[in-house]
């Protein structure tokens, strides 16, 4: 009798000796060479492994991943509109839980999982994703985070870093730092106000074994989860292909990103540096950010320092910086 | 025992959402479709109907739910009125492209501005070149017989499109009529279970719209068209067999009321033809040889089931309660397509429209009446004056 | 009924089969400009360049005891030689190969 409940127990893995072999994201697909989310989500896929049900809201993973009438996913996976990954993967969820109860359909309750970018999450698709966190459908909400609306010639989005170059934020004479406003912080978005959600977590193509070990959690918690992953994206933040891997470090050992879980109301952290390098060392790495003056990574560097004291903790904006004069 | 009730058109769209045992629903409350949502609540949650009651976000969620749900493999349901309708716009296009069966239960209602509670089909026409199944119910029963009728028409294989189900706000979702419920025998014998040719379920893996090369856009747009070429021919099939089980009288797309002598006809769809109906018996006691054509449905629309129904009076007036504004007629949207169906004829009616209903207003007998006089002044001079007259607003003809 | 030629059918509703092991409607191998190139000597089998590369394309042959590069698909990030732990990765000029892969055809 199949039973329309998850009961799986997916394994952590302790080392990336141990990482699971097999692959669910093939090789064969048009993202850039070196993309940040092309790698979380090979990573997510062997997490996640074949009773899995992937949904791809347009962004570059789905543009870049499914040109044309191909994609790189072996497991079932459904193109959905950029503002509705958490309302399809909602309506996925509710029939398998009919389907599994009328005994149409055999076996585990699958692992169902939105493949958003940070638009897809907390822009235009924000209100989706949280409706699937507030009526508790058993599946997990992937943001992955290239910090930009990348697949349509990178621009910016509610999570692109203060001070970012993009093709709406170019800096200026009239706006000298490019992009004027703090981005939102999308895991606090979701914990500061969703009953249903046990678990909550960030991670970082830097870690893949965090990331495999916090994709794994996400899937076993009968519920709904989020997860915030750090997906650096060579060519919307302008640095080598090669350096993927470099910057997301960076990213951690700045505090720009941050690392930690957050269980039923506790939080864990994890790859915390017992002292934080400047952020000008991460902006330097990266095309994005060579306009910036002292002044505005003076700005940046605070509103770090701010955040780095502990998620939880609202962080204000500093004062804008006041238009230019002519 | 079939049993007979008094039910409003949302009862009646509920009780046969639960005899089609559906296992999907998305809500969002909007006037006047939710009560077909309140009755489907109950019916969940007293275990009269085993399904999935998703409390949508928003009436693009609720579409983007359901075409989840029936991507996965359950038979789905959801609805809506107003701006609600509009509001979903963007969905349309790939759960009909994506040719998922699923099926939106339209109660029509004006669109803002402002908050206009009342009846009007142009929230619903407003979407119907997506490539989505549609028509109209006069009545409560039809309302109930539509709603299975469409799942059996729209989840063959041979269709594979979702449906939109209308009826007038109030005038059909809030009036009672007399509904014949079936037995549940009867419903299983007409519908067979949900089975979507390619679900997402990972023993069967797919991938679900990938992007299309640049030169297949005119391909992937030949599905849907060629699917409403296939679907008239499975809504005469489906609707034979709906009138052998269930001891209905439906014709598949076109309804003649006294017409057999008829000079002139209304053209009319949903509600209003039964005051329409009332209207020709009173003009046929004087003597006026009129009759009426109920179009039953807009999508496929049947061009030559409406060219040879009113190839044979002299003039026609087709009652529209929809709005297309700067369209060529100025007035509605059924003229166009009328005109269109006729044009091929060697002979023509004359064609005039009537803006009537909108906004929730009644359509009383004196109006049709008033329509009346004009189709025979116009067969009287040979030609119509106008091409649209907005009923109650003209100066005298 | 239409006529739509063979090569340009769409499946119905746009649903594709989905790939076993590889996608060979899209190989990438023809994009890069630098091949990386192992020296198996140095190896110490951490398997960075197996979990870093975004496209699976360094995989642990059992048989062999070694990794293995997946050079039909290898765009030439870099990033496993990046990551390498022992210096076992070079990038060498592609085009330098005799087997070297440059893109003759447009890719549709």
């Amino acid at each position: 009798m199949a039973v329309a409940i998850k009961t799986q127990n997916l394994a952590p893995v302790k080392l990336i000796r141990n990482v699971p072999k097999e692959e669910y994201y093939v090789p064969g697909h048009r993202t850039c060479a070196g993309c940040g989310p092309a790698l979380q989500y090979k990573l997510v896929a062997k997490a996640a492994g074949p009773n899995t049900i992937f949904l791809g809201p347009t962004g570059c993973m789905y543009v870049a991943n499914a040109s044309y009438l191909c994609t790189p996913y072996t497991v079932p996976w459904m193109h959905t509109q950029i503002t509705n990954g958490g309302a399809v993967a909602s309506g996925i969820e509710a029939a398998y839980k009919v389907l599994l109860r009328k005994g149409k359909r055999e076996g585990e309750f699958p692992n169902i999982i939105v493949m958003a970018g940070d638009g897809g999450s907390v822009d235009i698709g924000l209100q989706a994703m949280s409706a699937m966190m507030y009526r508790g459908h058993d599946a997990l909400f992937i943001c992955y985070d290239n910090e930009a609306y990348t697949n349509t010639g990178i621009q910016t989005s509610p999570t692109t870093p203060y001070g970012s170059n993009t093709t709406f934020t170019p800096p200026g004479p009239a706006i000298p730092e490019g992009k004027t406003t703090f981005p939102k912080d999308p895991p606090q978005l979701v914990i500061g106000g969703h009953p249903a959600v046990k678990y909550v977590a960030t991670a970082s193509v830097a870690y893949p074994v965090d990331l495999i070990n916090k994709v794994r959690k996400a899937l076993n918690v009968v519920g709904p989860t989020f997860l915030h992953i750090h997906s650096p994206c060579p060519k919307g933040w302008k640095f080598d292909a090669s350096k993927t891997i470099e910057v997301a470090r960076l990213a951690i050992e700045t505090g720009m990103w941050n690392m930690y879980e957050w269980e039923s109301g506790e939080y864990r952290y994890q790859f915390r540096p017992k002292k934080y390098k400047p952020v000008r060392e991460y902006l330097k790495l990266q095309g994005r950010f060579t306009h910036l003056s002292d002044a505005h990574i003076a700005k940046l560097q605070a509103f770090v320092d701010a955040k780095v004291k502990g998620p939880g903790i609202p962080v204000q904006a500093p004062v804008p910086t006041p238009p230019a004069v002519h | 025992m079939p049993k007979e009730m008094m039910l409003s058109g949302c009862a009646a769209s509920a009780q046969a959402a639960k005899m089609a045992q559906v296992e999907v629903i998305c809500s969002y409350p909007i006037r006047p479709y939710t009560a077909i949502m309140m009755e489907l609540a109950k019916m969940v949650a007293n275990g009269e109907l085993d399904a999935e009651f998703v409390h949508g976000e928003g009436e693009h969620a609720q579409l983007s739910v359901v075409l989840g749900a029936a991507a996965a493999g359950a038979r789905a349901l959801t609805g809506s009125s107003g701006v609600g309708v509009t509001y979903a716009f963007e969905t349309y296009s790939p759960i009909a492209g994506g040719r998922i069966p699923l099926q939106m239960m339209i109660a029509d209602r004006a669109l803002d501005p402002p908050g206009d509670f009342g009846s009007e089909h142009t929230d619903a026409m407003s979407c119907r070149d997506q490539g989505w199944l549609m028509g109209w119910a006069e009545n409560p029963q039809e309302a109930f017989d539509n709603c299975l009728i469409n799942y059996r028409v729209g989840e063959d294989h041979r269709v594979l499109l979702p449906q939109f189900v209308c009826q007038d706000g109030y005038f059909v979702s809030h009036m009672p009529g007399k509904v014949v419920l079936p037995e549940q025998s009867q419903v299983d014998e007409f519908l067979p279970p949900y089975n979507l040719p390619h679900p997402l379920d990972p023993k069967r893996p797919v991938s679900h719209g990938p992007q299309i090369r640049p030169d297949q856009g005119t391909i992937m747009d030949l599905q849907r068209a060629q699917a409403m070429l296939d679907a008239p021919a499975v809504i005469r099939e489906v609707i034979d067999d709906y009138n052998r089980i269930f001891g209905r009288n439906y014709s598949p797309f076109v309804e003649e009321y006294m017409t057999d002598d008829a000079e002139m006809a209304f053209f009319i769809m949903g509600a209003h033809t039964m005051t329409a109906r009332h209207a020709v018996r009173h003009l046929r006691s004087q003597g006026v040889k009129i009759g009426l054509v109920k179009l039953r449905f807009v999508r496929p629309w049947p061009t030559q089931d409406v060219a040879e129904a009113l190839s044979k009076f002299k003039a026609v007036g087709v009652v529209e309660t929809s709005t297309s504004y700067g369209g060529a007629a100025r007035g509605g949207n059924l003229l166009h397509e009328v005109r269109s169906s006729l044009y091929e004829l060697p002979q023509r009616p004359l064609t005039t429209s009537f803006m009537a209903g909108l906004g929730g207003e009644m359509v009383p007998l004196k109006d049709f009446y008033y329509m009346a006089d004009i189709l025979s002044k116009a067969i009287k001079a040979g030609k119509t004056n106008k091409t649209v007259y907005w009923v109650g607003f003209e100066a005298e003809d | 009924m239409f006529i739509i030629p063979k090569d340009k059918e769409v499946p119905l509703g746009c649903v594709t089969p989905a790939p076993v092991g590889e996608q060979p409607m899209m190989i990438t191998g023809n994009w890069r400009e630098y091949r990386p190139v192992l020296e198996p000597e140095k190896c110490d089998l951490c398997m960075n360049c197996v979990v870093f590369c975004p496209d699976a394309c360094f995989q642990l042959n059992e048989a062999e005891d070694m990794v293995v590069l997946n050079e039909k698909y290898c765009k030439g990030c870099n990033i496993c030689i990046t990551e390498c732990a022992t210096n076992a990765l070079t990038e060498a000029y592609e085009l330098d190969f005799d087997d070297g892969v440059v893109r003759l055809e447009k890719p549709f």
